[in-house]
């Protein structure tokens, strides 16, 4: 059964790997540069998407409100980004605010140093400090994510609300990415270096978060999820736990976000909204709960579909296929695409045997 | 065991990159100008919470494009319309933007119509060099060598408002918006023209994009007891402001409003009964006397419906699809340089229901007229004071003493 | 009597989140399961209310009343069949009930666009209701104090239902025991059902009075979601007076916030406020105690 369990988790590497591949393959195979900018895109989700299985498939927290971490990590490479590009100064929405001199909080975001710093820093803090507090308090299950849904209405309101130092609806628009340009074929080496670069860092967090899960320190998360009372008396400090995953979990999300920007070139509060906080959850729960890999294959799957599906009259339909996608993954593939491959169709072929042997 | 999982997932992801495959492959297949026809993109929210607004948009784009087809085209090209769904988000119009220009090769798009999605759009378009037309009036402050603007600048729609309050005698001013820019923006240039003349800004408030209870709001408006309420809500505010203040038993002869983003269609949703009297601001009404408007009321309600109605955004992006006619005829070609050179000129002209509209080479605005309009019974809105002829475009407000002395201007 | 004015703005908002919660308070609170299409039940309530003023003609009183009847008739057949066909094989398992009715509602939204159209529809107040009632320069509009009336009247019933008669009863049962409930011969598959179909028929009732106050579009129901979520975990789950409560204490906090602050601010204050207060009541005001450890 352990030698199973090890198979299993060398099939999920090596699917991972060709993913890597064909990844890494694509500029030379497309050439169009809106794919690879999306294809970016969807790398920088799949990062979120790997952030959200830690915390929901490993650890059973369903946040509803990591839109929050993706947008902080975002709004704060959109605000290096901005400075660079405009010298430093003041921003048309600060102007229309009646700012006279750049905000404090802004200010650290002029140098690129201090920028990264506080991408990571900001989430931490804040997620750290969530945490404490609501798994001290004990609020688990479904008041987990009840709540976290309520703090990302409360971050987005505020977000709108303070539209002279944030831009409001708006965002944050209006600078190129970390390399420059990355439209049009002159500009191909930025986007084809950010594109790989991207990779890279898909590549890294896909390998720390398999580390983590496949040590003994997965199991403890699994442990949580399964009996979380049993885990506590068997003298492990869960909160402690809970709070650590939470928080490696808000800086990931972060991490993808401040990759995001680069590719889209802007960052509104739309992505910290409700619904796009479940999406990301949909994501997860498509591809498959509880195994790194899921996350990866959801992102891409959905995001592709949306991109391909959502045109002219398609739009509509569109989301109705979303709709009962999710409703038939959640209700009889728990597993999602991965627990396909894994569960359903073995089983299959299984059954099938098992009569032909009969017969 | 292994190798079934193994090569299960390798089917997953076969079908993953035979779908990215898919997508790279359609670009070359819809390419602009392939025999005789020219595609156009139209991108707008056809799902999310801005699908509301922006479904009448799209419905005139898509009129006048079947009217241009009948009629032989332009320079002999039929046109085919490509649609793509913003989804309410400003990112996916961003994503969506860069797939319509770089993979289906469109490089002339209509569409958008929150601020936010144009301005998530706008460096796409600059950095690929081509052409949006957006329909919708907007705050200003903005003018893209790549975009054309057919809604009312500021000054097309706002400030004549302004101008016309100051001299119907109201002197107590209340600013109530939606939490977003348009609003916040409109309310800045707002307090200094009312601040210039000498008038009073008796208070200022903002409720939340999706409020459906604005009790706290309507006490503060009734503490404040302004003569006329400036009101700059987005959709479905409006629906419930309006339908709040009427269970007060307030009409428009407590309080008067001044709307800039109540039209036809939302007078239709909010109640003609409700909003009786109340005055709006724009360029265009359905009851606007044009003969060309006579016209595309009647092919708007023939394709559409009898109970439809036509509104400002609607007629602004039935514009925009006979101005790129007029100026591709102009240029003699459809690709984005040549027509950008011909709009450069200034003299890119259309009769249009409203009257006839020019698009400024300068800021690519359009010189149209402004209306002040009054809602009557029959859900209709009726004009009772215009400008004598087109107001030219000044997106900036350079032309205005109070507003340059308020420093209103842009900075970058 | 500006201080009249907002305790009744307070009440009247207080009444219409509980009607919205009330449904929630049911399927939630009772059965456990998180129904993230609550809020298109509500839309689905405000769509009949038009559908069946545009058939009655008119904006007469008459077809108001009944389009309440309609309205909760139509959703609670619609929520028996959403139980029969998803939700029975989501039991104890919550978070999975709750991202599978987000997909339901993903779907309701999409079908509400694509029947009535993107833009929104009028629904007139009926003649009874349009104006208010003047006392001292001080107006209450009738509609409120009609929402105040028909929360009280359905409070009354949902109490009465589960409290005085043998269907409650047998409900309550199935809820805290199932095995015992089942071994006593209820038949808790019909009870779920129907008990569901209750939840949901609420829902579609406060879309009638939602649909008095705003706009009625396919996004109408997602402005309340949130607050009834908070309204009946701040009560405490499982209790009606809790659920009470935790809606006066979002509305009444909800609008003297904003007389002194911006709506945008002011609503992330009370969502801040209620969730510092869970910090110290993880399980709201009024907690069933019970012994069980591992209970969610």
């Amino acid at each position: 059964m352990k030698k199973l369990a090890g198979l299993k988790g060398k099939g999920n590497h090596l699917c991972f790997l060709i993913i890597a591949v064909l990844l890494a393959a694509s500029p030379l195979l497309v050439s169009s540069t809106s794919m690879i900018q999306f294809l970016g895109k969807c790398m920088c989700f799949s990062i979120v998407a790997i952030a959200l299985d830690l915390i929901w498939g490993y650890t059973g927290m369903l946040s509803l409100g990591h839109g929050i971490y993706f947008c902080l990590g975002g709004y704060g490479m959109a605000m290096y980004l901005r400075l660079r590009d405009n010298g430093g100064q003041l921003t048309d929405f600060m102007q229309t605010g009646g700012l006279e001199e750049l905000p404090v909080f802004w200010r650290p975001f002029q140098h690129f140093p201090l920028a990264l710093l506080f991408i990571i820093l900001i989430p931490t803090v804040l997620a750290g400090a969530i945490g404490f507090f609501i798994f001290r308090s004990r609020i688990k299950g479904v008041y987990f994510s009840i709540i976290t849904q309520a703090l990302t209405w409360a971050a987005y309101s505020l977000f709108i609300a303070n539209s002279k130092y944030t831009g409001g609806n708006n965002g944050i628009t209006d600078f190129s990415s970390l390399l420059g340009s990355t439209r049009g074929p002159a500009n191909r080496g930025n986007l084809l270096t950010l594109f790989w670069v991207t990779l890279l860092a898909l590549i890294l967090v896909y390998m720390l978060a398999s580390f983590l899960v496949n040590r003994k320190f997965g199991k403890l998360l699994i442990a949580i999820r399964d009996g979380e009372n049993r885990t506590f008396f068997s003298g492990y400090c869960v909160n402690n736990y809970k709070n650590f995953i939470y928080t490696l979990s808000a800086i990931l999300a972060a991490i993808g976000g401040a990759l995001y920007v680069n590719f889209n070139g802007s960052i509104t509060p739309s992505q910290m909204t409700i619904s796009y906080s479940i999406t990301m959850v949909i994501w997860v729960a498509v591809g498959g709960r509880g195994t790194i890999i899921g996350a990866v294959i959801g992102a891409f799957f959905i995001n592709l579909c949306e991109y391909n599906l959502s045109s002219g009259s398609l739009a509509d339909i569109w989301q109705y296929i979303i709709g009962i996608i999710f409703c038939v993954t959640i209700v009889f593939f728990k597993g999602g695409i991965v627990g396909i491959f894994r569960d359903q169709i073995p089983a299959l072929l299984k059954g099938r045997g098992k009569k032909k042997e009969v017969a | 065991m292994k190798k079934r999982v193994v090569s299960g997932l390798l089917a997953v992801m076969m079908g993953l990159s035979l779908m990215t495959g898919c997508g790279a492959a359609g670009s070359g297949a819809s390419g602009s100008d392939s025999g005789d026809t020219v595609t156009v993109g139209l991108l707008h929210s056809m799902t999310g919470s801005m699908a509301i607004s922006e479904q009448a948009v799209l419905d005139a784009e898509k009129l006048a494009i079947k009217e241009i087809n009948a009629d032989g085209g332009v320079l002999g090209r039929q046109i085919e319309y490509q649609e793509e769904d913003g989804a309410s988000d400003p990112s996916t119009f961003a994503t969506k933007a860069e797939k319509l220009i770089d993979q289906d090769g469109i490089s002339t798009v209509f569409g958008c119509w929150t601020s936010s999605s144009r301005k998530a759009v706008k460096s796409i378009f600059e950095d690929y060099g081509a052409l949006l037309f957006y329909p919708v009036q907007y705050e200003g402050m903005e003018s893209s060598e790549n975009i054309v603007y057919t809604g009312a600048a500021p000054n097309q729609q706002i400030v004549p408002a302004i101008e016309y309050l100051v001299d119907q005698g109201y002197t107590k001013y209340f600013l109530l918006g939606s939490d977003y820019v348009f609003p916040r923006t409109a309310n800045m240039i707002i307090n200094a023209q009312v601040e210039a003349a000498g008038l009073e800004v008796v208070g200022e408030e903002y409720a939340d994009m999706d409020q459906t209870d604005f009790a706290a709001i309507i006490a503060k408006i009734e503490e404040a007891q302004p003569d006329v309420i400036i009101n700059t809500l987005n959709g479905t505010g409006n629906v419930s402001f309006f339908k709040q203040m009427s269970e007060k038993n307030y009409t428009s002869e407590d309080y008067m409003t001044m709307s800039f983003s109540i039209a036809e269609e939302e007078v239709s949703t909010i109640g003609s009964d409700i909003l009786n009297g109340h005055m709006v601001s724009w360029n265009y009404y359905q009851t606007t006397e044009t003969e060309k408007n006579t016209e595309f009321v009647e092919a708007y309600k023939a394709e559409y419906g009898e109970d439809r109605v036509t509104s400002d955004p609607a007629e602004a992006a039935y514009d925009a699809v006979y101005l790129w006619k007029a100026a591709c005829e102009k240029a003699e070609s459809f690709e984005v340089e040549d027509v950008l050179a011909a709009i450069d000129g200034g003299d890119i002209a259309y009769d249009a229901p409203e009257g006839t509209v020019t698009i400024n080479g300068d800021n690519q605005h359009l010189a149209k007229p402004v209306r002040i309009g009054q809602v009557q019974d029959d859900g209709l809105i009726y004009e009772v004071y215009s400008t004598d002829g087109p107001v030219d475009p000044d997106p900036y407000l350079e032309t205005y003493d109070w507003a340059v002395e308020a420093g209103i201007k842009p900075l970058e | 009597m500006a201080l009249m004015n907002t305790l009744f703005n307070g009440l009247s908002l207080s009444s219409i989140y509980l009607l919205v919660a009330l449904g929630l308070a049911v399927t939630f609170g009772l059965m456990g399961v998180i129904n993230m299409a609550h809020g298109e039940f509500v839309m689905i309530g405000a769509y009949v209310t038009f559908i069946t003023q545009e058939i009655i003609g008119g904006n007469g009183s008459v077809a108001y009343l009944l389009s309440i009847l309609v309205a909760f008739l139509t959703t609670f057949v619609l929520g028996c069949i959403l139980e029969k066909v998803l939700i029975t094989r989501l039991y104890g398992r919550k978070i999975d009930s709750l991202l599978a009715t987000w997909g339901i509602s993903l779907i309701l939204q999409q079908a509400a666009r694509s029947i009535f159209g993107s833009q929104g529809v009028n629904v007139n107040a009926p003649a009874f209701l349009k104006s208010g009632l003047t006392i001292g320069g001080c107006t209450f509009a009738y509609n409120r104090i009609f929402i105040i009336g028909l929360v009280i009247v359905w409070l009354l019933t949902v109490w009465l239902l589960m409290n005085k008669t043998s269907f409650g009863a047998k409900m309550r049962a199935t809820m805290q025991n199932r095995a015992m409930a089942q071994c006593m011969g209820i038949n808790s598959k019909k009870i779920d059902c129907i008990t569901f179909g209750i939840g949901s028929g609420l829902a579609g009732v406060a879309g009638c009075s939602i649909a008095l106050l705003g706009s009625v579009d396919s996004t109408v129901g997602q402005n309340y979601i949130v607050y009834s979520f908070m309204t009946v975990v701040l009560g405490g789950v499982g209790n009606l007076i809790g659920t009470v409560i935790g809606a006066m204490i979002i509305g009444f906090s909800s609008i003297f916030v904003e007389a002194y602050q911006s709506a945008s601010i002011a609503r992330a204050i009370v969502l801040l406020i209620i969730i510092v207060f869970l910090q110290f009541k993880p399980k709201g005001l009024f907690v069933i105690r019970s012994r069980s450890l591992d209970e969610e």
